[in-house]
């Protein structure tokens, strides 16, 4: 409250204290990429306090979702987080089927992981694409992008959407893998293995991008787990955790992957757990895919459900691209939910951004803070 | 009247020849004795047209033409560069860089336009005087250095015996009128940009001057037209400046502010860096300045490395066909080599670029004056 | 696990220490685009491919449609509305006005049409002068060209089904789900009859009651029937339920 008056006082006539400089990189600014601040305090250029500041984007989705029926929501929930639209439709939908206490069909549970695992690899070159531009390269930005368009492709192949693609249905999955899915899907993935070593070589191999990642926003263990951040930049941080395999949901414990976790803790660490994330995907996406096809093309993969859950509480976790992400559905038996909570691993890791950026330069802002993948989409819900 | 414009008693280059003089002269004969006939057809017998004609009338019009055809004849130089880079940035990055008319060129013009019509917003609480002073200072000196530059011994302003040195000194000048630009517009973003232009002039400024003056060593002379008959003697300095050549080609991107040393403009964290208050055409030409400068760091390294407009092992007759197309090559390939290097670089900390210019460009040029010295010593040149 | 993750990235000095691996890159993909065109596509000459079940703009058969009020009642961004036109003989129906300034293209329309009237279409270029002209009406939703693959059907697999053993068989909520009636609640107002689209409510007498009035229960036709729920909805006394087979 004090570095607040302070500023009010030097924005007046009134004496002013010009030791610290408070600069608001504020909604609209180059860096946040999304509607939200950061206040940040600078010394020079030393970056000596942050705030973030979100809510910008709020549309009371929550509230919304009490006034529609159950599948009404799977639509609202592709818009939490347009990168990877499948995550939180996929999440909803194994809460609510949770809440029913049914168990889907096999085949469903292996198309959902694919796309889900698609929409990481989409997630993660995003993020690649806005590490480029916030270290002013924007070739980096284009490469990567011109990578998720594949994977934009394999979902318009999927089920005829690129973006917001309204996928996974309560029960199962709306359309069974079409033939030029089943065609593509493995070329693809193949395909991007080779390609993404460009994007790497341009980032990876270039001193200046390393010298820019190394050794910024550094968080020691003990902080990482007592600021609640999870998903890459925990494991970025050496700890060792990742739903997909300590609590796994669909199918995830019946294929082979590994999670990467490095020890560094800063950011040049997180960027190698997020790149290695997605040669993992691409594992995931080909052993399920080979589940797929062996389960053949008759196989089940949409169960009738019931249109009223019975009344009762249910929450489901998963591991979102971007962190550990829950919903809360309580339900009183009517066809619409009484209450349905969203856990957003980034409204959680956004609060860490005072000690991540304590201490760095104005200059390493940018980058420290893409580490976090700010999606606001699902932040301000 | 004279046939040959040097046989004007007041032509302004003594004994030297000059091209674009010697084309502006023409063009006044041909416009000046047209309104002279002209007048004289009305008022037979009258004095003006006489005067129109004589000697010393036509030498000043003819000056004035002269600056318009070197003006323009930069201005398009530029925006070939500015064309260029859109367009190669753009294969890079995989796209095809801007498309309209000529190729994308005509995209330069369009822009321009635009911005002519933005409105021309000044803020309130800025000092206005300073604001608008440092900004046509650092236009004009932008220019004024362009213009400037020789493109061959028949294509000069002013053939000075310390020619590159003067052109250093205005090149140099521009980063204190960014620094007070800062201060002058009373915005966060502005005042941070304008100390980084400071911070990047300190690191980069005192390697450039060694540079220059290993060059000036190797030739004998500070006279460009000197420098460049010096490197068709012997041979290029690439050859024995090797060091100093890669070193200076960092440096004369630092000095045009391009990417990997943009810091004072750094988009991702300062919005705009110091340009962030101007808006409108004062924005555009300074983004305008900005290419100017551009061409001034490749013209700078042509002619103290790429033996400027000689093409090396021709003949003088070859040689003097069209020497100013030559030099404008070279200069175009050096532009190429910076357009590369932003393409494949991202931003330096300010930190960092202090570390590289103190202890990387400072002890790599002083090798190389110690090698220049060497050789020189030893008799080779 | 670390260590044989890290040597997936061989860490030589000589590659991070210079700028030469990226320079190459960038020069590698400029010669390369040089010869070869870019990826891009220039976008109002060229287009991309879209398959067949592309979710652009929804799409309307108007013969086909039975006015049953589905879509209106699935639309997550409530943009689909009833209204009255006269149909090829002149005589008013009603058929589904889209506003597209608020349709979210989530295909939900063409996937719960019970008489597949509704479809996708690929038709995605739809800039407008102003939002008036975005309202697309009974007509204006027709498209031309509407293949089998537009048609978005689910076919979803009964539990019941499963446990039996037969995995294989399709089915649609509209082909097994139909409306039940509470006889102790029925009132006799006919209202059933009167909303449904298909005419599948037939009400029959089944005595009178204390007053000398005959007392009429709906009976449903099983075939006609497309489990639409118009006559569940407007129920004066929650006498219908929908009963769902799983």
């Amino acid at each position: 409250m004090a570095d607040e008056r302070k500023l009010e006082c030097a924005c007046g006539a009134a004496p002013m204290d010009t030791d610290k400089m408070w600069v608001i990189m504020g909604p609209q600014h180059p860096f946040s990429h999304g509607l939200w601040t950061l206040k940040a305090q600078i010394d020079g250029e030393i970056v000596t306090d942050a705030e973030p500041i979100i809510g910008y984007l709020h549309r009371g989705w929550e509230k919304e979702c009490e006034n529609r029926t159950y599948p009404k929501i799977i639509p609202m929930a592709d818009r939490l987080c347009y990168a990877a639209s499948m995550t939180y439709t996929h999440l909803y939908c194994m809460t609510v089927e949770k809440a029913l206490g049914i168990d889907v069909p096999e085949k469903a549970k292996y198309i959902r992981m694919v796309a889900d695992e698609i929409c990481r690899i989409q997630s993660h070159l995003m993020w690649l694409a806005a590490v480029g531009t916030d270290l002013g390269n924007l070739t980096v930005f284009l490469w990567a992008m011109r990578e998720r368009e594949f994977f934009m492709d394999l979902n318009l192949r999927l089920c005829g959407a690129r973006m917001t693609t309204n996928f996974p249905r309560i029960g199962g999955v709306r359309n069974d893998t079409t033939e030029l899915f089943d065609r593509d899907v493995l070329r693809c993935v193949e395909r991007f293995e080779k390609a993404i070593w460009d994007v790497i070589a341009l980032v990876d191999d270039s001193s200046i991008f390393l010298s820019r990642m190394k050794g910024t926003g550094y968080l020691t263990r003990e902080q990482c787990v007592n600021l609640g951040i999870t998903g890459p930049a925990m494991r970025g941080n050496g700890v060792d955790f990742d739903i997909r395999r300590d609590d796994p949901y669909d199918n995830y414990d019946k294929v082979d992957f590994e999670v990467p976790v490095l020890k560094d803790g800063d950011s040049y660490s997180r960027y190698m757990v997020r790149i290695e994330e997605m040669f993992q995907s691409c594992k995931i996406i080909k052993q399920a895919m080979r589940k797929v096809a062996a389960l053949g093309k008759n196989a089940p993969y949409r169960l009738k459900v019931p249109s009223r859950v019975p009344a009762g509480r249910a929450f489901m976790r998963m591991e979102d691209p971007r962190g550990e992400s829950l919903m809360y559905l309580v339900s009183d038996g009517t066809d619409k939910p009484y209450r349905l909570k969203v856990r957003s691993p980034i409204f959680v890791n956004v609060s860490a951004s005072k000690p991540l950026v304590q201490g760095s330069r104005i200059a390493d802002v940018p980058v420290i803070m893409a580490m976090i993948d700010m999606c606001l989409g699902e932040t301000d819900r | 009247m004279f046939k040959d414009p040097m046989a004007n008693p007041f032509y302004p280059y003594g004994g030297a020849y000059n091209l674009p003089y010697d084309v502006s002269y023409k063009l006044w004969e041909i416009i000046g004795g047209l309104i002279a006939w002209l007048i004289n057809l009305v008022f037979p017998g009258n004095g003006v047209s006489e005067w129109l004609i004589s000697p010393e009338p036509s030498n000043a019009f003819a000056l004035i033409i002269f600056m318009l055809i070197i003006f323009i004849v930069v201005f398009v130089c530029t925006l070939l560069s500015l064309w260029m880079e859109r367009k190669v940035l753009g294969r890079i990055m995989d796209r095809r860089g801007t498309m309209i008319g000529l190729k994308g060129f005509l995209q330069c013009v369009a822009d321009g336009l635009k911005t002519f019509m933005k409105e021309n917003t000044i803020p309130k609480k800025i000092d206005k005087m300073t604001y608008m002073w440092t900004l046509s200072l650092i236009i004009g000196a932008s220019v004024l250095i362009a213009c400037m530059i020789p493109l061959s011994p028949r294509w000069f302003v002013v053939d000075y015996g310390t020619g590159l040195l003067i052109i250093m000194a205005i090149f140099a000048l521009a980063p204190f009128f960014i620094l007070v630009s800062g201060w002058a517009q009373n915005n966060k973003y502005s005042l941070i940009g304008g100390m980084r232009a400071a911070e990047l002039m300190i690191s980069y400024e005192v390697p450039i001057l060694i540079l220059i003056a290993t060059t000036c060593l190797l030739a004998g002379s500070f006279n460009i037209g000197d420098i460049v008959n010096a490197q068709f003697g012997s041979t290029w300095f690439i050859i024995p400046q090797i060091v100093g050549f890669i070193t200076f080609i960092f440096c004369a991107t630092a000095e045009a502010e391009r990417v990997p040393f943009d810091i004072a403009e750094a988009e991702a964290e300062l919005v705009e860096g110091w340009q962030t208050e101007y808006a409108g055409m004062k924005w555009g030409l300074i983004m305008l300045a900005e290419y100017f400068r551009g061409y001034v760091s490749c013209a700078m390294v042509v002619i103290m490395y790429l033996g400027g407009w000689l093409i090396p092992f021709a003949p003088a007759e070859i040689n003097g066909w069209a020497p100013e197309i030559v030099f404008l090559l070279k200069a175009w390939f050096v532009f190429f080599i910076m357009i590369v290097l932003r393409g494949a670089l991202a931003r330096v900390r300010t930190d960092q670029i202090v570390n590289i210019g103190w202890k990387v460009f400072m002890p790599l040029s002083v090798i190389n004056l110690a090698i220049v010295l060497l050789l020189k010593i030893g008799g080779i040149y | 696990m670390v260590k044989e993750y890290l040597d997936k990235y061989p860490r030589n000095p000589a590659r991070t220490l210079w700028l030469m691996k990226p320079v190459a890159k960038v020069l590698k993909i400029f010669f390369k685009t040089i010869v070869h065109r870019p990826v891009t596509i220039l976008y109002p000459y060229e287009k991309m491919w879209v398959p067949e079940n592309f979710r652009g703009r929804p799409g309307l058969r108007f013969d086909r449609c039975v006015a049953c009020g589905m879509c209106v009642r699935m639309c997550p961004t409530a943009c689909i509305k009833l209204v009255e036109v006269p149909d090829d003989a002149g005589a008013p129906v009603k058929r589904p006005q889209v506003n597209l300034g608020r349709c979210a293209m989530c295909g939900y329309c063409a996937e719960y049409c019970p008489v597949d009237a509704m479809t996708v279409t690929p038709d995605f270029e739809l800039a407008e002068y102003t939002r008036r002209d975005l309202i697309y009406g009974p007509r204006r939703l027709a498209y031309d060209g509407i293949t089998e693959g537009m048609e978005i059907r689910i076919e979803e697999t009964l539990m019941s089904d499963i446990a039996r053993g037969e995995p294989e068989r399709r089915v649609s909520p509209f082909m097994t789900d139909r409306p039940e009636l509470l006889a102790s609640k029925c009132i006799s107002c006919k209202k059933c009859e009167k909303v449904c689209p298909v005419d599948a409510v037939k009400m029959v007498e089944h005595g009178v009651n204390e007053k000398g009035r005959p007392i009429l229960y709906p009976e449903f036709d099983d075939v006609k029937c497309i489990s639409c729920g118009n006559c569940i909805a407007d129920c004066p006394k929650d006498a219908l339920t929908l009963k769902e087979v799983l």
